[in-house]
């Protein structure tokens, strides 16, 4: 996000929080948040397609909503209107194509209206389709589960997404060798694949309640963590989406303090550290431990205040408007264990994670007849959660080892937890010991992250060994 | 039946997921947000509750934000037991 984005979005939400009547408030941030996916997306070298990917992101909203709503509800006037306006602001920002380079909200060119036409209406068509099937047919719940995770494989593994890139070059009359994965970069698609996928988990529990099309679009595109989050559960967001907003006065003390706090954490500290923090090229420069282990840990805290600055400025900007999006970290290099660090960084992708993949794995486990044996549902469990943890940055070894070395470090730590739980009373010990055993776990476990950002931080796991070798004094 | 609901958690805690018998859980203690309870516990936990009251808490709702404390949890157990 630029400064120039973040003051248009500002604007954008105190506009917003001051709007008189709720419901124009509720289309007036559904317009912005829409018109906000097309600006966003960043220019691709395949002709037009930084109009069509944010136009699949709107189709794929609508579809979502049409498969995930109760059977028995009827389409509302309401639910006609988000249509309507989505879809003419999808049409509006092919039409600037008529007016000038100049008054592109796309990067480039936006292709001509009677083919955006044509899109639009279809995916209406088929949104429309849905909704007089959904509640019929689980299987569409589960078509579209397995089309957004199809689409998430192929845009997070260079090989496909490179591919693909080819094919959509063909069809422009591009040249397909000259296709790269960064042609097809799908700028918020990894958040609000995540919360369509939460919807769709959800509905299946039967525990979704009732959106309507302006709110899903709302909830899966809300401009302040359309970029990196959090993702916030749909239950909780559509309560924010109802309740009465508080005074002004104070959302905008609140939201104006955390953007502050967003400001000086993403622009100040963390772009600083940027500028010395562990990456490719100064791995290779820097041969002395000491030095090796300045830059790590400038990386740990570059990417710390850049991430939780992001989350601060999302916050700040729906507090304006009245929304209270959920925390995103809590102190997490405070943490006296691997386990409440995980509680406490990224928390809403863990939390996730945990709702739909881990919680049901272990719960089918351990409800079996012959329950399986604790310690393998937590290391299956956590092999399972940090794998994909680290797949969904991008599935390449890097991140996948970067997820096993936090599964590992979990399931040791559950481990260890459970053997000292029988043979030590840590509330029995006297305080000077308590404060100095948690102040030595602490350490330990930030170490131990910030070990495992080497992985993160490199993309190739050879050099990510090189430089942990050197860390400990052995140069190779 | 709160209370009786209360002191049925707390023990199951103490005595199978702590593995101390004695240890007193306060009715209004932090049990998830302080890391008492772990992810794989809590899944344990919500097991234990629907053998034991016949109630459902679904996976995503093991998080500190539908219950913290053993009164929420005892509370939500009353209320869905109806």
């Amino acid at each position: 996000m630029t400064l120039t984005t973040l003051a248009l979005f500002t604007a954008a939400a105190l506009l917003a929080g001051l709007w008189p009547a709720a419901r124009g408030r509720r289309w007036f941030i559904l317009a912005v948040s829409v018109l906000a996916v097309y600006a966003l997306q960043p220019a691709s070298a395949v002709r037009e397609l930084d109009y069509w990917l944010p136009t699949a992101s709107l189709a794929l909203c609508a579809l979502g909503w049409a498969v995930t709503r109760p059977a028995s509800a009827a389409l509302t006037r309401e639910d006609g209107l988000a249509g309507l306006l989505a879809g003419g602001l999808a049409l509006g920002v092919s039409a600037l194509r008529y007016v000038g380079p100049s008054f592109y909200l796309t990067p480039t060119q936006p292709p001509a209206l009677e083919l955006a036409a044509v899109a639009v209406l279809a995916a209406a068509a088929l949104g429309f389709g849905l909704t007089r099937a959904a509640g019929i047919n689980k299987a569409m719940l589960w078509g579209l589960l397995v089309l957004i995770l199809g689409l998430f494989i192929v845009l997070k593994t260079d090989i496909l997404t490179q591919g693909v890139a080819a094919l959509l070059r063909s069809l422009t009359g591009q040249a397909p060798n000259l296709a790269r994965a960064a042609d097809l970069r799908w700028l918020g698609f990894s958040y609000m694949a995540f919360r369509i996928l939460a919807t769709i988990r959800e509905r299946q529990n039967g525990r979704l309640p009732a959106f309507s099309l302006g709110e899903y679009f709302t909830y899966v595109l809300f401009f302040p963590a359309f970029l990196s989050g959090p993702i916030d559960r749909p239950e909780r967001f559509l309560k924010d989406a109802h309740a009465a907003p508080a005074p002004f006065a104070d959302s905008l003390m609140e939201g104006g303090r955390r953007l502050a706090l967003g400001l000086f954490k993403k622009f100040v500290l963390a772009d600083t550290l940027a500028l010395a923090a562990l990456n490719e090229t100064n791995a290779l420069q820097v041969n002395g431990a000491g030095w090796m282990w300045l830059i790590l840990y400038l990386y740990a805290f570059r990417i710390y205040f850049d991430f939780s600055g992001y989350t601060d400025l999302a916050i700040g900007l729906g507090r304006l408007m009245g929304f209270k999006l959920p925390e995103n970290f809590n102190n997490p290099y405070l943490k006296p264990s691997l386990t409440l660090f995980w509680n406490s960084w990224h928390i809403t992708l863990a939390q996730w994670i945990r709702s739909y993949v881990f919680n049901p794995f272990s719960r089918a486990m351990r409800s079996r007849e012959k329950p399986m044996a604790a310690w393998l549902v937590i290391l299956l469990g956590q092999i399972m959660v940090m794998g994909l943890i680290g797949l969904w940055h991008g599935i390449t070894w890097n991140f996948l080892i970067w997820g096993l070395w936090h599964a590992l470090g979990l399931f040791i730590n559950s481990r260890w937890t459970e053997f000292w739980r029988e043979r030590w009373d840590e509330s029995s010990q006297p305080a000077w010991l308590q404060k100095g055993l948690t102040a030595l776990s602490t350490f330990a476990t930030f170490n131990y992250v910030a070990l495992g950002w080497v992985w993160f931080a490199l993309p190739e796991p050879g050099q990510s060994l090189r430089v942990l070798a050197c860390l400990f004094g052995v140069n190779v | 039946m709160s209370d009786d609901t209360i002191q049925i958690l707390a023990k199951h805690i103490s005595e199978k997921i702590l593995k101390k018998p004695n240890r007193v859980i306060a009715p209004d203690a932090a049990i998830i947000s302080s890391g008492l309870i772990d992810s794989f516990h809590l899944v344990d936990l919500a097991v234990f509750i629907e053998e034991k009251f016949n109630v459902r808490i679904d996976d995503s709702e093991l998080t500190a934000d539908t219950f913290d404390t053993l009164t929420q949890l005892a509370e939500l157990i009353k209320e869905r037991s109806h």
